[in-house]
C-alpha cells in the first residue's frame, strides 16, 4: 500500500482574515457547553468523578492496578508474610521503608520486628511491590492515603499495615525450580511468528 | 408531558416541604399582589386635573438661567389656558419672571406648550432687607448675612378653562458646596465602589474559574464553604474569593533585593487607582430627587434633579469632557505596568512591562477613534447626555455596529487579558508582576478585573443605552406604556422562571436557590398580567424607577463581563507581532474608516447638522 499525502491548503481565506465568523462559531461552542453544563442535572457533560463526596466510593472508580496505601499480607496462620529480605527498602527510591529483622524460629527464618513506611515520603511508584519476592507487600488496597494533620499519623507501622492485609495464596518462594514447565503455554496469537 | 408534570409536582413538593419559608413568602407575595390588584381606585371628589406642569416643582440656583417649563394637557379634550404668571401673594414673587414666550393659548388634547421662567438671583443676595413691595400673606423670609443667598419661594399660577389651577411651586435655594457636591459624591462613590465594583470584581475572580470550568467540561472550584451552625454552605464555591483574599493577605510580601523600593511599592497603586477613577464618569442611573422619592415624576423633574437642582445625577462626576477624562486617566494605568516591570529589577518583568506599554498605547488609539464615531452621532462627550441621546434616538450598537466590535476588541486589549495577555504571557515571561507576591500581586490581579468591569460599563454606556431599555421603554416616570411594562415583566419573569427551574433541577444544593429565583420570576409574570389588565406601569414611584434603572445597568454590566470571560476562555492568545499588526493594521484603519463613513453619513442624513441650516 502506498502512502498517500493529503494536501492541506494553508491559504487564508477572506473568512479567516475577517476573524469574526470563526470567533463567533467558537464562542457559540463554548457557550453551548457552558449552558449545558451549568443548567443540566448532574452538570451535563462534566465527567469529573467527585471523589470524597458522600455517595461516591473511590473503589468503584479506581482501576484494578491502582496503587493505594500499602498493606502487608498474612500467612495462613495470620503472621506476617514478609521475610525481611530488605528488597523493598533497597529498591525504594524514596528510602521510606524502614525494616528491622528478627528471628522467626521456623522455616521462614526471618520476619520483620518492625516494618515502617513513611507515606509522606513515598512517591507511590510501586517498586516495593515489584521487588518483593514473596508477595508480602501490596498496594492494591484501593485506599487513597488520607490527609493527616500530624506527621506521625502518616507513618505506618507493621500492625497498621497488616490490618489492611489478608491471607495471600501465592506459593511462598515462587513457583519452584520447575517454573518453566508450570508456566501456562504462551498464547499463540501473541507469539512472534518469524515467517 | 409527563416529564413536565413530574417537574411541576417536584417543584411544588420542594416549595411545600423543603422550604416552607419559601412557600410562605410566595403566599405572602401573591396575596400582596392580589390585594393591590383588588384595591379600589381612589374615588376623588375634586375635579380631575386637566393640565400638568413639568417639572412639578421648579427649583432655581443662583447660577441657573431661564428654565423651560411645559404645560401638558393630560385630558382628552382641548383646554384653554390663560397666560401663566407669578402669584403676587407669594413672598418673593418679584424675583421671578415669566418669559415673553408664555401667552394665553389653546392646548390641543394630549398636547403641550412650553415657555421659560427666569430668576433674578441678585434679589436674594445680601442682608435680606430687599423686600418685595407687596407681600400679602405668606411668612416673612429669614434675614441672611451679607453676600449670601437666602432661600425664597413663590408660585406660578394660571387658570385652565377659567378655573384657577393649583399652579407650580417655585423654590430658590443655594445649597452649600458640601451638601450640593461633596456629600452626594461621597455617597455615590461608596455605593459604586463598595457596593458594586469591588463585590463584582471579587465575584469575577470566582466566576472566571467556574465559568471556564463549565465551558471546558470541568467542575471548577467548589470546595470552599462556610459553616453556620450545623449548616455547611458551599454555594457552588462562591466563597472561594474570600479564601483567596485571606490567602493573599497572609502571604509573604517579598521585595527583591535590588528592586527600587519606592516605585516597587507604588506600582500596584498606579495600577488600581486609575482603574477605579475612570468609573467617575460612568452614569449608573438618570438622576434622583431627594424629596419626591415616592411619587411618579416626569422627565423634566428628573432632568432638573440630574442637573443638581433638588437632587443629584447618578454619576460620580458629571463633567462635560467625560470621555476625554477617561482617556487621560486610563493612560495613567500604563504607568502602573511600566513601573512594576522596571522597578522589579527582573528581565522578564521589564519585557512584560515593555509589551504592556506598547500594547496599551497602540490600542488606546483605536479606542479613541472608535469613540469619535459615537461622538459625531450623538454630539456629546458627556456620558450622561450620551445615554439620554440614545434613549430618544437609537442605541449605539444600532447606529455604530462596527464601532461596537472595534471598541469591544480594543477594550479587551486594554484590560491585558487573554487573548491579549501578551504582557502577562504565562508560558513565556509571566509578565510585569512576576516579582510581586501577596496582596500586591492581588492588586494587579484585581485591577484587571476592575478594568473588565469598566469596559463592560463603558460598552453599556456607549452602545447599549446605559440604564435604559430598548426603544425608550423606561422613562423617567416609569415604563413608556403599559405594553412596555408587560413586555419587560414578561421577559424578566420568563427568564428568571426558566433559570430558576433549571438551577433547581441541577442539584440538591441548587433547590432552594432555584426555587427562590423561579418564585421571583413567577411574581414578575403576575406583575406582567397585572400591568396588561390595569395599564399599570406608566406612573410608578420615582425610587422604583431609579432602582429599576440601576438594576438594568448592573445587569448589562454583569452580562458584558460574562461575555468578556467567554471570549477570554475561548480564543487562543495572539503572538506579539500578531497583536501589533491587529492593532495597527486592523483596528486602526477600520476605526478610521468607520469614522469617515460616520462623518459622511452624519453630514448627509442628520437634519439640522448641515451647514445650510
Ligand atoms: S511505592 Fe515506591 S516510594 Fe513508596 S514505599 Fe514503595 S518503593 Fe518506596
Ligand atoms: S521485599 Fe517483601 S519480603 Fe522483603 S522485606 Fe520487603 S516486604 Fe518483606
Amino acid at each position: 500500500m502506498t502512502i498517500g499525502v493529503k494536501k492541506v491548503s494553508l491559504e487564508r481565506t477572506t473568512r479567516d482574515q475577517i476573524f469574526l465568523p470563526a470567533i463567533l462559531e467558537g464562542l457559540l461552542t463554548t457557550a453551548r457547553h457552558f449552558f449545558k453544563n451549568t443548567f443540566s442535572p448532574g452538570h451535563g457533560d462534566v465527567d469529573t468523578i467527585r471523589y470524597g463526596e458522600p455517595g461516591v466510593d473511590p473503589a468503584d472508580y479506581y482501576p484494578e492496578r491502582f496503587r493505594g496505601v500499602h498493606r502487608l499480607m498474612h500467612r495462613e496462620d495470620g503472621s506476617v508474610r514478609c521475610v525481611a529480605c530488605m528488597c523493598c527498602s533497597t529498591v525504594c527510591p524514596a528510602r521510606c521503608i524502614y525494616i528491622e529483622a528478627e528471628d522467626r524460629k521456623d522455616d521462614a527464618e526471618k520476619a520483620p520486628h518492625s516494618f515502617v513506611i513513611d507515606e509522606l515520603k513515598c512517591v507511590v511508584c510501586g517498586l516495593c511491590v515489584e521487588a518483593c519476592p514473596c508477595d508480602a507487600i501490596r498496594m492494591d488496597s484501593r485506599i487513597h492515603m488520607p490527609p493527616s494533620e500530624l506527621r506521625e499519623e502518616a507513618v505506618l507501622g507493621k500492625v497498621e499495615l497488616m490490618k489492611r492485609g489478608g491471607p495471600s495464596v501465592a506459593v511462598q518462594g515462587g513457583l519452584g525450580a520447575d517454573y518453566r514447565e508450570q508456566a501456562p503455554k504462551a498464547d499463540p496469537r501473541f507469539s512472534h511468528d518469524p515467517h | 408531558m409527563t416529564h413536565v408534570a413530574a417537574i411541576l409536582s417536584r417543584f411544588v413538593a420542594t416549595l411545600a416541604t423543603r422550604s416552607r419559608a419559601v412557600a410562605g413568602l410566595c403566599l405572602a407575595m401573591v396575596l400582596g399582589v392580589l390585594t393591590t390588584a383588588c384595591d379600589e381606585p381612589p374615588t376623588s371628589t375634586q375635579a380631575p386635573v386637566l393640565v400638568k406642569t413639568e417639572p412639578g416643582t421648579l427649583i432655581f440656583h443662583p447660577s441657573t438661567g431661564p428654565v423651560e417649563v411645559t404645560l401638558v394637557n393630560v385630558s382628552d379634550q382641548p383646554v384653554r389656558v390663560d397666560r401663566p404668571r407669578i402669584d403676587e401673594t407669594t413672598p418673593d414673587w418679584v424675583a421671578f419672571t415669566v418669559g415673553e414666550d408664555a401667552s394665553a393659548t389653546q392646548i390641543p388634547a394630549k398636547g403641550s406648550i412650553t415657555f421659560h421662567v427666569g430668576v433674578e438671583a441678585g434679589y436674594f443676595l445680601g442682608p435680606g432687607d430687599a423686600r418685595p413691595a407687596v407681600v400679602r400673606g405668606g411668612e416673612e423670609p429669614e434675614p441672611t448675612a451679607a453676600n449670601e443667598f437666602r432661600e425664597g419661594k413663590s408660585r406660578l399660577v394660571f387658570s385652565v378653562d377659567g378655573v384657577p389651577h393649583t399652579g407650580m411651586p417655585i423654590r430658590f435655594e443655594d445649597p452649600s458646596w458640601v451638601t450640593q457636591y461633596m456629600l452626594p459624591a461621597l455617597v455615590k462613590i461608596l455605593l459604586l465602589v463598595l457596593g458594586f465594583i469591588m463585590p463584582l470584581a471579587s465575584l469575577l475572580t470566582w466566576m472566571e474559574r467556574k465559568q471556564s470550568a463549565m465551558m471546558q467540561d470541568r467542575v471548577g472550584p467548589n470546595r470552599a464553604n462556610i459553616r453556620i451552625g450545623g449548616l455547611n454552605l458551599r454555594l457552588w464555591g462562591i466563597v472561594h474569593f474570600i479564601a483567596d483574599g485571606v490567602k493573599m493577605l497572609f502571604k509573604e510580601d517579598f521585595i527583591p533585593k535590588r528592586a527600587h523600593r519606592a516605585l516597587y511599592n507604588l506600582a500596584p497603586v498606579f495600577a488600581v487607582a486609575p482603574a477605579l477613577l475612570v468609573f467617575a464618569i460612568i452614569p449608573f442611573g438618570d438622576g434622583i430627587c431627594y424629596d419626591q422619592l415616592f411619587q411618579p415624576l416626569s422627565g423634566a423633574d428628573v432632568a432638573q434633579c440630574a442637573d443638581g437642582r433638588g437632587g443629584t445625577p447618578l454619576q460620580v462626576a458629571q463633567i462635560d469632557v467625560g470621555l476625554l477624562f477617561y482617556f487621560a486617566i486610563a493612560s495613567l494605568a500604563t504607568y502602573g505596568t511600566a513601573l512594576a516591570g522596571w522597578s522589579s529589577y527582573n528581565k522578564w518583568a521589564i519585557l512584560g512591562s515593555l509589551r504592556a506599554s506598547a500594547q496599551m498605547i497602540s490600542y488606546e488609539v483605536a479606542i479613541g477613534l472608535t469613540i469619535v464615531g459615537a461622538l459625531l452621532v450623538y454630539g456629546t462627550l458627556e456620558p450622561h447626555a450620551l445615554v439620554k441621546a440614545q434613549e430618544t434616538t437609537y442605541w449605539g450598537i444600532v447606529l455604530q455596529p462596527i464601532a461596537f466590535v472595534l471598541f469591544f476588541t480594543a477594550g479587551m486589549a486594554e484590560t491585558k487579558r487573554a487573548p491579549f495577555d501578551i504582557p502577562e504571557a504565562d508560558s513565556e515571561i509571566i509578565g510585569y508582576f512576576i516579582e510581586y507576591s501577596g496582596m500586591r500581586f492581588g492588586l494587579f490581579y484585581l485591577s484587571e478585573f476592575i478594568e473588565t468591569i469598566f469596559m463592560a460599563a463603558m460598552l453599556a454606556t456607549l452602545f447599549l443605552g446605559g440604564w435604559g431599555l430598548p426603544f425608550g421603554m423606561l422613562t423617567a416616570g416609569g415604563f413608556s406604556s403599559a405594553l412596555a411594562a408587560t413586555l419587560f415583566l414578561t421577559a424578566v419573569g420568563l427568564g428568571l422562571t426558566v433559570m430558576g427551574v433549571l438551577a433547581w433541577r441541577t442539584s440538591k444544593a441548587g433547590e432552594l436557590f432555584g426555587a427562590v429565583v423561579a418564585l421571583v420570576g413567577v411574581l414578575h409574570l403576575f406583575g406582567a398580567v397585572y400591568a396588561a389588565f390595569t395599564g399599570w406601569g406608566t406612573a410608578i414611584p420615582h425610587v422604583l424607577v431609579v432602582v429599576l434603572g440601576m438594576v438594568i445597568w448592573g445587569g448589562k454590566v454583569f452580562l458584558l463581563c460574562g461575555v468578556q470571560l467567554l471570549v477570554r476562555w475561548t480564543l487562543p492568545r495572539f503572538r506579539y507581532d500578531q497583536l501589533m499588526s491587529l492593532g495597527w493594521k486592523g483596528l486602526l484603519p477600520l476605526s478610521i474608516a468607520n469614522l469617515v463613513i460616520t462623518a459622511i453619513l452624519v453630514y448627509l442624513l442628520m437634519p439640522g447638522l448641515t451647514p445650510a441650516s
